[in-house]
């Protein structure tokens, strides 16, 4: 891979070329919100809030699916990013029925995490408090799509790692729910293989396993990068 | 607990012709994971609608994920998971439609057959659907009653032309 140069907010990276303004930044300490990147995963470039500045281009791009390229000027730090991250997340809590308080994620959030990090203090838009389903057919482990962001790190984890894909997405827009199987409990689903990677690679409290109490649930989301980096030498 | 691992049985009959029929057309696709919409737009020609045995079996036969199957029936608004019945009255609610009277047009198919809009009569001979727009403003308020547009229709005339289309079997 040849070298190429970067400039993130004006400091000169050599990189090699080939990967994303996300993993550059990541290697170079320079930090970037996410919520739905996971490492091990594909990205998607859903949640909107690793977006950076380029020189050269209008509109704002998703820093984990934009490669970079030689002499790219990248911002990550302006006011504009700073408002629309804010914006986002502001959208993320008055999506669905986000309460920290009774939690079993509290202080374990990326949700949570990425509120403080933009320094949320209220939220500006009317909440829609959607009407969400609590799954707990499991025997291990709750689906709760009040707690859910639709970052779909479950579903890939699930297609992409395990293999099994038991999770989807049904609808579109508002209507949008992560799905087992056809829309069935998740007890009874013919494709879950109770590996519980779900359970590790989702960022806040919508799947956590049963006997949790609030606050008191704690994940490794990091543990399924090195598992795929694991079955690489398997191959 | 019990799971049925693997496969869950679609419980469907194979001397079904229109089991055959989408049998064959996945052999005639190779039983490519990526000929799922082709083989949806099969079965929904061949049922109506597409329901979820049907479904469980295009999983099964695919090899794909069921969540993969539902993602992808309930993304595309063409796709139906119930019974739309025999007859189908499709209202267009596009705005000339709507100016034009579309809403008293529902309220007189409502009224006289008991259907609101998206249901199907008890004995399955109706369904009521809308429409954003039908692209043809022209002949509002429009209506489409089993892929014949009535255009500049009124209530009364509707509500005949529906009998005549139930009564015609």
């Amino acid at each position: 891979m040849p070298v190429i140069t970067v400039y993130i907010n004006g400091q000169k990276i050599s990189t090699e070329s080939g990967v994303t303004i996300l993993e550059v930044c990541k290697a170079n300490n320079i930090p970037m919100l996410t919520l739905c990147h996971l490492k091990g995963l594909h990205d998607i470039g859903a949640c909107r809030l690793c977006l950076v500045e380029i020189e050269g281009v209008n509109r704002l791009l998703s820093g984990c699916t934009t490669q970079v390229a030689d002499n790219m000027m990248i911002r990550t730090d302006t006011d504009r990013i700073k408002r629309y991250q804010r914006i986002t997340v502001e959208l993320f809590f008055a999506e669905r029925n986000h309460v920290c308080a009774v939690c079993v994620a509290n202080g374990n959030c990326e949700l949570q995490q990425a509120g403080y990090a933009v320094g949320l203090d209220h939220i500006r838009y009317p909440f829609l408090y959607p009407e969400c389903n609590v799954d707990t057919s499991h025997p291990w482990f709750v689906m709760d799509h009040n707690r859910c962001i639709m970052c779909t790190r479950c579903v890939r984890v699930c297609t992409q790692v395990e293999g099994a894909g038991n999770w989807g997405v049904m609808n579109r827009g508002h209507d949008v729910r992560i799905i087992s199987d056809f829309n069935t409990p998740w007890g009874e689903s013919s494709t879950c293989t109770d590996c519980g990677k779900c359970v590790h690679a989702c960022p806040t409290g919508a799947i956590w396993p049963k006997a949790v109490a609030q606050g008191q649930l704690t994940k490794y989301p990091e543990m399924i990068g090195e598992l795929v980096e694991k079955r690489k030498l398997l191959q | 607990m019990k799971r049925p691992f693997a496969n869950a049985s679609s419980g469907l009959s194979a001397t079904d012709p229109r089991v055959k029929l989408l049998d064959t057309r996945m052999k005639k696709e190779n039983f490519r994971p990526d000929a799922l919409i082709e083989i949806l737009h099969a079965a929904q020609n061949a049922y109506g609608y597409l329901p979820m045995p049907v479904l469980q079996h295009i999983s099964n036969k695919l090899h794909i994920p069921p969540a993969r199957v539902f993602s992808t029936v309930t993304f595309y608004h063409f796709f139906s998971l119930k019974s739309r019945g025999d007859h189908t009255c499709l209202v267009c609610t596009g705005t000339a439609c709507y100016v034009k009277g579309a809403q008293q047009l529902l309220d007189a198919v409502e009224k006289s057959f008991g259907i609101k809009a998206g249901e199907v009569s008890a004995d399955n001979k109706l369904g009521l659907q809308v429409a954003r727009c039908i692209g043809a403003c022209g002949l509002a308020p429009a209506v489409v009653i089993d892929e014949e547009v009535q255009a500049k229709t009124d209530g009364q005339q509707l509500v005949a032309k529906i009998h005549e289309k139930l009564e015609a079997i």
